[in-house]
């Protein structure tokens, strides 16, 4: 006992050391960049006389000093216009720091430096998730991990062969390399997971087509001009179809996993009972799961369109208006994966039952 | 279209769930016109932060009281939920106000080029908001998951003490993580596929600095983030509180 809470302590102060280390790094890693990155000393703001505009618009002049590449230490002045809303304008503050371009006799701001928000938040998660997770977090990470370095993978791949290739079918095969891959890793090789994994595969494809025909049968009615970057991509319905393909994606696994799970537990509890009354229980589970995982579809997508509808109902843009135009995109893709959520109880109900159940006969 | 898929979606609800299954509906399309409504509210100009946090609060409410009933695990799970909204208001609100990721960016002009851009209202408060309301699904996911698998085993084995009880609800919260992990990580990635063809010319560090880029990535960590947090805090309240209404008894 006295020698688990002492390792715990090591661990504990090793993921300390480890957390503030990368954190020291990432607050001075300029020396990685390119790009002259700009640390503010000195910014003044003042209010811009405007008769035309209801808003109030800011005049920033700053002043700072290069702090990477072969213009260290060199002092620049520049200016920035930005708004009280900043819609669509940089608020720089004096923490900020800047990306510049100073190739030009007109220095001008690329962008602002933002790694370390994100690499503050990725330590944060991670750090959590040993500290809650504890022995099942290795897998957990694990699985984040590969399906991050897959998806990148193949996004980084299709970015140079996006006109070539039909989006669709490259993400078709590779959803199933995900669902594999995901389930495996976390749950190991067993019944369970041959049976999470054969679910959620039937259940894609399935709530896949459903999609497919409903969508195509509606084509002229979906507003697909308001979808982000169209202008580059002349696929585009196939990229939203993808859309789709991914956003259920997670959600079938977490079913069929947790039905798998449920229903191999009432096998080892009884490993007599009948496929009757097998059933009805997996009919009981299923009434609890589906519960608020469809709320989770609507809040974690449908936010995205927050900034959107609030620019159009401040153009007084009517609330209906705004909805059908602004909203119908991330709608369909919330209703098209909630109906995936829904359609995966019984198949995995089903399935489940039949390979955990009929292979313990034999 | 809306129609239709709600009708299927509906149907198949009442097949799969029957009676609960239209409460999941009702609660469902309850939601749906509660972030109407919310966005509706920051149109008329009330403060953004303050209205997500009540669009929050009442979206528990429905979620917990509506969908699960009034009694000790959803009571459980309200305390669990408020106390982690707490938390992530600090976190979201830390990084809203520092890391420079309102509004809108360059790829954006096309669709937002037909509206004026002096809205008066501001952005960093809608993104903070957004963030807010966008973690309040998973959080009451996983806190309703624990509390009534929780309840189930204590109902089973009323001997356990609220330590044995604790830890077997972050067992349970575990097996919840990997899969919550999961299902944000797939509703999330799609919007990065067109992301990347548009900047396939851009340098790495150009990217990880840019601005949507921060801004879809932090919403999926912050997303992970509550929906850890979630675990130990509603299992330590449950366990407590079940332990607790027995002993009164």
């Amino acid at each position: 006992m006295k020698n688990v809470i002492l390792k715990n302590k090591i661990l504990l102060s090793i993921l300390l050391i480890v957390s503030i280390l990368i954190l020291v790094f990432v607050y001075n890693d300029y020396y990685l960049y390119k790009t002259p990155i700009l640390k503010i000393t000195k910014i003044e703001t003042k209010e811009k006389a405007n008769d035309r505009n209801k808003e109030i618009i800011y005049e920033q002049k700053i002043t700072g000093i290069i702090l990477n590449g072969k213009h260290k230490n060199e002092v620049y002045e520049l200016e920035n216009i930005t708004s009280k809303s900043g819609v669509y304008d940089e608020q720089i503050n004096k923490n900020s720091e800047l990306f510049l371009d100073i190739s030009n006799d007109k220095i001008s701001i690329i962008g602002i430096k933002r790694d370390k928000y994100i690499v503050i938040l990725i330590v944060l998660f991670i750090d959590l998730i040993i500290l809650v997770g504890k022995s099942k977090s290795i897998r957990i990470l694990l699985s984040l991990l590969v399906n991050v370095i897959v998806s990148s993978i193949v996004i980084f791949w299709y970015q140079n062969h996006y006109n070539d290739i039909n989006i669709l079918f490259l993400f078709l095969p590779i959803s199933v390399m995900f669902i594999v891959l995901s389930l495996f890793i976390t749950n190991g090789k067993n019944k369970k997971t041959l049976a999470a994994i054969i679910s959620s595969i039937i259940s894609l494809f399935i709530s896949f087509s459903l999609s497919i025909i409903i969508l195509k049968l509606y084509n002229n009615t979906i507003p697909y001009w308001n979808m982000e970057y169209i202008e580059i991509i002349t696929d585009y319905k196939n990229l939203y179809y993808v859309n789709i393909l991914l956003c259920g994606l997670g959600a079938i696994m977490d079913i069929a996993i947790t039905m798998a799970s449920s229903i191999k537990e009432l096998i080892e509890k009884d490993s007599n009972i009948t496929l009757d009354s097998l059933l009805k229980s997996g009919k009981e589970i299923s009434k609890d799961i589906t519960g608020t995982m469809t709320n989770v579809m609507l809040f974690t997508c449908y936010t995205a369109v927050i900034p959107m509808f609030l620019l159009a109902l401040k153009n007084r843009m009517t609330i209906a208006n705004t909805i059908h135009m602004y909203g119908q995109l991330e709608m369909i893709r919330v209703l098209t994966s909630s109906i995936s959520i829904v359609l995966c109880v019984p198949i995995s109900l089903y399935v489940s039952v039949y390979i955990l159940k009929r292979w313990k006969h034999d | 279209m809306i129609k239709i898929l709600s009708l299927i979606l509906f149907l198949l609800l009442l097949l799969v769930g029957k009676k609960q299954g239209l409460k999941t509906f009702i609660c469902f399309y309850l939601s749906y016109f509660l972030l109407i409504i919310y966005i509706v509210f920051m149109g008329y100009g009330f403060n953004a932060i303050i209205v997500s946090l009540i669009i929050c609060v009442i979206e528990s409410l429905i979620s917990l009281f509506l969908l699960n009933g009034y009694n000790i695990k959803t009571k459980a799970s309200f305390m669990s939920i408020t106390i982690v909204l707490i938390i992530m208001f600090i976190i979201i609100f830390l990084i809203g106000k520092h890391a420079n990721i309102q509004g809108f960016s360059y790829e954006s002009i096309e669709s937002i080029g037909i509206f004026m851009f002096d809205i008066n209202y501001n952005m960093t408060d809608v993104i903070i908001g957004m963030y807010l309301v966008c973690t309040i699904g998973t959080i009451i996911d996983t806190s309703i998951s624990i509390s009534s698998s929780i309840n189930e085993i204590y109902e089973n084995n009323r001997k356990l003490s609220q330590n044995e009880l604790f830890e077997s609800a972050m067992n349970i919260g575990r097996d919840i993580l990997a899969t919550t992990i999961n299902t944000l990580y797939f509703a999330l990635i799609a919007s990065f596929i067109a992301f990347f063809i548009w900047h396939r010319a851009e340098s790495i560090e150009y990217i990880i600095n840019y601005k949507v880029f921060a801004q879809d990535v932090i919403e999926l960590l912050l997303c992970f983030i509550a929906s850890i947090l979630i675990i130990p805090i509603t299992s330590y309240i449950c366990s407590n509180k079940l332990i607790n209404s027995d002993k009164q008894k």
